[in-house]
């Protein structure tokens, strides 16, 4: 300890005390036509010392002699000139496509990017460090063309992610997550300092080298390393910032609350409102309102503090690098109650040249993190609650811990408010993981073929502990001891896996470049939980306010219950792929995977796929295109399974219990249908084009994409119930166009610019059901269907012509006289569906579709700017063509008696000519209005500022590089039409209350030794 | 030379491991039941394959008994300002987007396909070895499941599937009629192989279906076509059996003292196990009681209000002066007995009409409703002390003997022969249990009025009884109007949405 502590503390000094300054300048040009080149960066090797070229190409910078000097622009080669005593330095660039040489990780290897004929992106990872979240997916949202994030509010829950659409029904869309040669379907436990690259495999040539795992995309992440002969830099980085609900849902106050419950014509309202009056009083302002007006929004937000510490080391010798570094990251939740996500993290890698011929490594990450979630149905409460009830009501004395109110104590069904819930929930949740990888690579023949072998493995822990406690406000309105309950969810997991690959590389004469890997991967996957639960027993020496006595033993014996679970997956896998390049222009790259599984009866499966390239700028004809600095045209098709899909459930029996005589009984039933699942195969065609433009100024990428899955499992519905045979019948197409493109530029000097965007569409479609008509998806209330020629899960129901303004108007229409024969009421104020058929009858046959839930496109970008010291970025993201179910609206079906929002408030129907777009106050309680139409369904369309940056850069000769950052994440959001809290309802488009994601607004530092 | 002798001993130790992983393909996924490994020679997994076709039945949702009666002049929906669709259902207008109809259809139906796969893979152990004579009753007794569910059914929806095999292309849509010649086919074919007690006295399964129970679906099927021959016979055979009693105390009968008494033919079977907390298998009753109450037992915790005894109902009985009954039936809210005094006619009402029940519940004012339904109430005091539940550890009665007595009188009144008796002597055994004087010579009239006096509130007995005779004047009350086109309500548009066979059906018979 004292010997590391000595060398920082002598590094420091070093950098103060030992100061033989040269002055450097110079012109750098292209070499090609000895023009000035502007921007190219300029530094001194070892350190973070640098200049960058002025318009004119020039630049000045300070040297100790003996240091070397790096030149670096973006499509022209690098150079490095070491510095004895020169003082000026004159430099011309090669022009090469530089940022295309850049190696690209890809499925088992890297590749030049340059050699790429698939879909491959990167994401920036300052695009990650600039978000402020526990999880670095956030931080991908509008960041790669064709990856679709749908964000999470709550501490320590994942975002959902989308490559390229939705391909399956019934398994996961979920990416494949590759950390250092480890699979996940989650990477909760990374921090964004620990990731050196991402890579995003988006097509199936490009990911179908991981088999079985990837039919959704495959996301490879490096962790950080060290280089080789490399002074140690230690960089020290923090931020503090805090979280706020931003866009919050507008619900009715007491008086429009009021207003409403009296024009409902329900009796019960009414008394309701009389009932609140006398309970808690009349409003001086107006008394025919309760002197109560809660925001229950406002009581149960908070703004709420997240903050990141990390320190990393990085250096290596000639023969050794490391790279070690642990953080702290924390943050409460917006929702006012214990809501948090804590997490602790150390690392450390280390590669070691053993020999010439033998190169060996390990890293290992240890992640210990702990969330205590919200209580989820908060949410609903809190938008259901009545204005006109207060969080607290003094009249019940005896409560213990707090006299919350009770809604049924004015009339209502149920008592409303969240507050005993939110407040008497404790749900721990302990994660903990062990990520690592040891590889031996062995060059069997200089430079020509080495063999790979590395274990990769994991180590999953996680406890969960969830707590009801105890609460008494009435008799009535408790949470007794004996129904407080303890669940434990304890599970272990435990993953390995064992890749060795050959890799040959040769070149045969000038034109042929070829690469060949062979390998094998051996995948096992180990889990088992258990739980046990039980209610708290009033004799045990259980106390409320002690989570020392929160076990089971201080529940009563009889009401314990426990379950254990466990799987064992194997699989192994044979894989090659091939890298052809003729003259340096025209591409091959072909791989093949054999998977085997123990998952399905098939035990084998196969998938090939090939990619073509052609680099049209190398062409002579191109030469007199000056513009074209790089221009590539692709294509390729691969083949992947989906394993996610959920295996063949055999005819089974399942257990059940029933009662006789005051005694269990034990039973089982038979399963009445038969699944026949096996893979389901997803085909993709992709064609692209990758160019450089206008000095390499503008880079361009477009794809075009389309995805077949043809063997799409599907339920084949039984027409009795709700059984159904799960069979591999169906089939799905998503297609699309992504574009991505980056500007650089410069006003001046010292003042340079980047603007990049990225653009996606998405087409899904069901093209296949096997002869059935349609599936039947969402619920009853609010069907959405999946039928061929339509989005998955598209809504179904009536559209809406306006609103009856006058008793004329329903006279004079057929469809509602037909209705009123039946013995429906229609009354002014309610709405009039259009008769689709003109059959003057109202019915199912004039439902149509109104809308998908899935997006039709997405956008995201960034501006930068950078002015000396200073820069700015802002990025931001949108999408649009979906709508969105409002079932809180809809929820009035079950439930009358709760809170409207605003919007619906204020712009009821109220006598003729109000509006011809919502119902009257009674109109909205009646089975007629309830039906699912346009009036639940919203646009989905929004934009929002993802990201808002400014920075300050200190590098001072004498002092450590500092940098400061205000971060504003996620700060503006405009919604087209959505009356809810968060547009970001998960790619099902039910708005069922989720949980917001606030903005964040945060301040950083970041320190360089 | 070293290099290519280390790549040697990587290819060796490879190619062996390369082949114990290929081995770990053919492992078997974890933690699975699969059906070829049931063991089909045990009795006792036949046994509970019997088990497994009660429990279908047994767990049915708290919204479909009540959907199948609301629609009696016995009871009100009281779901003002709630539950809509209820409402307007028991105000004869239907809506086939109404969950409620779609729940019922599709639990039913696909509980009537759980029991016949129960039947299949009794069959199966039939194979297996297991005595055969245990599998026939077994089956017998799912047959009786079956045809009770399909009865319900059709009673709700008219013509329906008729389900007796899992191959999917052999069912149909069969009229109601049909259906419940059917039922009464099936319960002729169950009824030699079902154990021949009152079910309280089965051992193996105390309360679980034997003779009597087949005997008293297969004559309320008949009852239902009118086939009064046949209803008389099935009755008449229950009542000559000497087996069944009246339970003494028709308030404590619907309660927990009542539970598998000797008087129940059928019952759908709760327990909180005694305890005061875990295991707890009970109804939601909280749907049909009252929605304010100032319980005896302070914790017990009140209900919604959903199910309300008539006025007309009401008014009935006390023209009858009925005590008991009425008092067992009906709980009454201070605004319920107010309103009942705005009629001129009833200003002398009899002490048990109070807002406070015989058990010191007090039944406060509620908006949704004046009155609760009492056979769904279980007074606070016989809650197990540490259960709050509304009508926690209450068992849900589906059939009993007093039913039987009153079809059997029905029939006879209406021309069949019998042979267990007068319908008088049938009429009169349950008036005394209620505290009614003898009548002589009952007519069919006063068989009806006794049956809506004695089974108020219970499965819709009333409404299908006045569906029946086409007494549509009955069901005309309280301002609605009941028309032969009101009988079945529409197929929910869920199913025929699902359904070929269904929407075909509907197309060709409407």
């Amino acid at each position: 300890m004292k010997t590391k502590f000595s060398l920082i503390l002598l590094l420091f000094f070093s950098l103060i005390s030992w100061s033989q300054q040269i002055e450097v300048s110079g012109v750098v040009t292209s070499a090609s036509d000895g023009m000035p080149l502007p921007g190219v960066s300029v530094i001194v090797e070892g350190t973070s010392r640098g200049a960058v070229t002025d318009f004119d190409g020039k630049y000045t910078i300070s040297i100790q002699s003996g240091q070397k000097l790096n030149f670096s622009y973006i499509g022209f080669k690098a150079q490095s000139i070491a510095i004895t005593n020169q003082t000026t330095v004159n430099i011309a660039l090669e022009e090469d496509v530089e940022s295309l040489n850049e190696v690209v990780v890809v499925g088992y290897g890297t590749q030049k990017k340059a050699d790429l004929t698939g879909a491959v992106s990167t994401v920036k990872t300052e695009a990650i460090s600039r978000t402020p979240a526990a999880q670095i997916t956030q931080g991908f949202q509008g960041q790669v063309a064709g990856v679709q994030i749908s964000s999470q509010g709550s501490p320590g829950e994942t975002p959902q992610i989308r490559i390229r659409g939705t391909n399956s029904l019934s398994g996961s869309n979920n990416p494949l997550f590759v950390v250092d040669g480890n699979f996940f379907d989650n990477i909760d436990f990374l921090n964004p300092s620990e990731i050196e690259s991402v890579s995003v495999l988006k097509d199936a040539s490009s990911a179908s080298i991981y088999g079985v795992r990837a039919a959704n995309g495959v996301i490879v992440i490096t962790t950080r390393g060290g280089s080789y002969n490399k002074k140690p830099e230690i960089s020290f980085s923090s931020y503090v910032g805090v979280q706020r609900a931003q866009n919050i849902l507008k619900m009715a106050n007491a008086e429009q609350f009021t207003t409403f419950a009296l024009e409902s014509g329900s009796q019960a309202e009414i008394e309701s409102v009389e009932q609140a009056i006398q309970r808690f009083g009349r409003s001086r302002v107006n008394p025919n309102i309760p002197n109560v007006n809660t925001d229950w929004y406002d009581e149960v937000l908070r703004d709420a503090p997240i903050e990141n510490y990390d320190i990393q080391v990085t250096g290596g010798s000639d023969k050794i690098s490391y790279s070690l570094g642990g953080n702290f990251f924390s943050q409460q939740g917006i929702l006012d109650m214990k809501n948090s996500f804590n997490r602790s993290n150390l690392r450390a890698r280390i590669d070691a040249k053993a020999t010439d011929w033998l190169k060996v490594g390990g890293n290992v990450l240890y992640s210990n993190a702990v969330q205590y979630g919200d209580e989820g149905s908060a949410w609903q409460l809190t938008y259901f609650a009545v204005p006109i009830l207060p969080v607290f009501d003094n009249n019940f004395t005896e409560a213990d811990p707090l006299p919350y109110s009770d809604a049924r104590e004015i009339g209502y069904r149920g008592s409303q408010n969240p507050f005993p819930l939110m407040d008497n929930a404790d749900r721990r949740g302990e994660r903990r993981r062990i990520v690592s990888n040891f590889y031996t690579d062995f060059e069997i023949l200089p430079k020509k073929l080495n063999f790979k072998s590395s274990l990769s493995y994991t180590y999953r822990g996680t406890n969960e502990r969830i707590v009801q406690l105890p609460y008494f406000v009435t008799d009535e309105y408790q949470r007794s001891i004996e129904q407080s309950s303890i669940t434990l969810n304890n599970g272990v997991g435990e993953n390995y896996i064992w890749d060795n690959i050959l890799t040959y590389k040769n070149n045969f004469g000038e034109d042929h470049d070829l690469t060949l890997i062979a390998g094998t991967s051996f995948r096992d996957e180990y889990g088992r939980n258990f739980g046990a639960s039980g209610n708290f027993s009033p004799e045990s020496s259980f106390v409320r306010n002690n989570d020392k006595t929160w076990y089971i033993q201080n529940t009563s014996p009889d009401s314990r219950t426990a379950y254990d679970g466990g799987f064992r997956n194997y699989g192994f896998s044979y894989f090659g792929r091939a890298e052809y390049q003729l003259m340096d222009k025209y591409l091959l790259n072909l791989s093949f995977r054999a998977e085997g599984t123990n998952k399905y009866d098939e035990t084998y499966v196969y998938l090939p796929a090939f990619g073509l390239g052609w680099e049209i700028s190398k062409e002579s004809f191109m030469g007199n295109v000056d513009f074209v600095n790089y221009l590539k045209l692709r294509a390729s098709w691969g083949r992947v399974a989906n394993d996610a899909v959920g295996a063949s459930n055999p005819l089974s029996a399942n257990s059940i219990t029933t009662v006789f005589n005051d005694t269990f009984y034990n039973g089982i039933e038979f399963e009445t249908v038969e699944d026949n699942i096996s893979w389901e195969f997803t085909d993709e065609l992709n064609i692209g084009l990758s160019a450089y433009l206008f000095d390499n100024r503008l880079s361009l990428e477009a794809d075009y994409f389309v995805k077949d899955t043809d063997n799409l499992v599907i339920n084949v519905l039984q027409f009795i119930g709700t059984g159904s045979s799960r069979q591999n019948v169906g089939g799905v197409r998503n297609k699309g166009i992504e574009l991505a493109a980056t500007w650089r530029g410069q006003f001046s000097d010292d003042f340079s610019y980047s603007i990049s965007g990225n653009f996606s569409t998405l087409d899904n479609e069901i093209t296949s059901l096997a002869g059935q008509p349609v599936l039947e998806t969402g619920t009853a209330e609010a069907r959405q269907r999946i039928i061929v020629g339509q989005p998955i899960n598209v809504f179904y129901g009536w559209e809406i012509d306006g609103v009856y303004q006058n008793e004329a108007e329903i006279l004079a229409d057929p469809a509602a006289q037909a209705a009123i024969a039946q013995g429906t009421d229609i009354s002014p104020g309610y709405f009039r569906y259009k008769d689709r058929n003109g059959d003057g009858i109202l019915d199912a046959e004039d439902r149509t579709y109104l809308g998908s839930p899935i997006p039709t496109f997405y956008y995201g970008g960034n501006i930068g700017l950078n002015y000396k010291d200073f820069d700015l970025n802002i990025a931001f993201y949108g999408q649009g063509g979906n709508v969105i179910f409002n079932s809180n609206r809809q929820e009035v079906i079950r439930t009358q008696g709760r809170n409207i929002d605003a919007d619906l408030a204020i712009n009821r129907w109220r006598g003729e000519g109000s509006t011809n777009s919502y119902p009257s106050s009674e109109g909205y309680r009646q089975v007629w209005n309830q039906r699912l139409s346009e009036f639940f369904l919203q646009d989905g369309d929004f934009f929002r500022i993802q990201n808002i940056q400014l920075g300050y850069t200190l590098k001072q000769e004498k002092l450590p590089e500092i940098r400061l950052t205000l971060t504003a994440d996620r700060p503006f959001l405009w919604t087209k039409s959505f009356n809810g809290f968060n547009p970001e309802v998960g790619f099902d488009g039910r708005d069922t209350q989720t949980y917001p994601t606030p903005s964040v607004y945060s301040l950083g530092v970041q320190v360089k030794f | 030379m070293k290099q290519i002798f280390n790549f040697r001993l990587i290819l060796f130790t490879l190619s062996v491991f390369l082949f114990t992983c290929s081995e770990k393909l053919d492992e078997e996924p974890e933690n699975q039941t699969l059906v070829n490994e049931i063991d089909y020679s045990s009795e006792e997994l036949a046994f509970g394959t019997l088990i497994g076709a009660y429990q279908n039945f047994q767990s049915v949702g708290w919204e479909q008994i009540p959907l199948l009666s609301v629609r009696g002049d016995d009871v009100n929906a009281g779901g003002q300002g709630d539950q809509q669709g209820f409402a307007d259902t028991d105000n004869y207008i239907y809506d086939n987007n109404y969950w409620m109809y779609n729940v019922f259809f599709e639990n039913w139906a696909e509980d009537i396909v759980q029991v016949t796969a129960q039947i299949s893979a009794l069959e199966r152990f039939r194979d297996g070895g297991v005595d055969s004579d245990l599998i026939d009753q077994y089956i017998a007794e799912c047959k009786v499941l079956r045809g009770f569910m399909t009865l319900q059914l059709s009673r709700l929806f008219g013509d329906v599937y008729k389900i007796n095999t899992l191959d999917f292309t052999q069912i149909e849509v069969a009229t109601k009629d049909d259906l419940m010649e059917w039922i009464s086919d099936q319960m002729d074919e169950a009824t030699p192989f079902l154990l021949d007690v009152a079910p309280n006295q089965r051992q193996d399964l105390p309360g679980g279906i034997t003779k009597y129970t087949a005997l008293t679906v297969k004559a309320i099927a008949n009852l239902e076509i009118e086939d009064y021959q046949s209803v008389a016979d099935a009755t008449g055979e229950i009542i000559n059996s000497g087996k069944f009693q009246l339970f003494n105390d028709y308030y404590e009968l619907f309660k927990i003292p009542g539970k598998l008494a000797n008087e129940n033919i059928w019952e759908i079977q709760y327990s909180d196990f005694g305890q005061a907390s875990g295991e707890n298998v009970s109804h939601l009753y909280a749907f049909y009681g009252p929605q304010n109450w100032t319980a005896a037992v302070e914790e017990a915790t009140s209900g919604w209000g959903f199910y309300e005894p008539s006025l007309k109902y009401i008014k009935f009985m006390l023209d009858r002066n009925e005590t008991v009954r009425l008092e067992t039936s009906v709980l009454f809210t201070n605004d319920g007995i107010d309103e009942i005094l705005t009629d001129p006619d009833y200003q002398n009402l009899p002490a048990f009409v109070s807002n406070t029940t015989r058990d010191g519940d007090i039944i406060n004012n509620y908006s949704r409703a004046n009155f609760a339904s009492g056979k769904h109430y279980l007074p606070s005091n016989q809650l197990t002390p540490g259960r709050t539940a509304y009508g926690t550890n209450k068992n849900y009665t589906v059939l009993r003997y007093a039913e039987v007595l009153l079809m059997y009188a029905e029939a006879l009144t209406r021309g069949a022969n019998g042979t267990a008796g007068t319908a008088s002597e049938a009429v009169n055994i349950v008036r005394a249990r209620a505290g009614m004087p003898a009548l002589a010579n009952v007519t069919s009239q006063d068989v009806m009025d006794e049956k809506f006096a004695e089974l108020g509130m219970e499965w819709g007995v009333r409404f299908y009884d006045m569906v029946r005779l086409g007494n549509f004047d009955e069901l005309s009350y309280d301002g609605r109007t009941f028309s032969s086109d009101k009988v079945f309500l529409p197929y929910p548009l869920e199913q025929l949405d699902l359904s070929f066979i269904l929407s075909e059906y509907a197309n060709n018979n409407n």
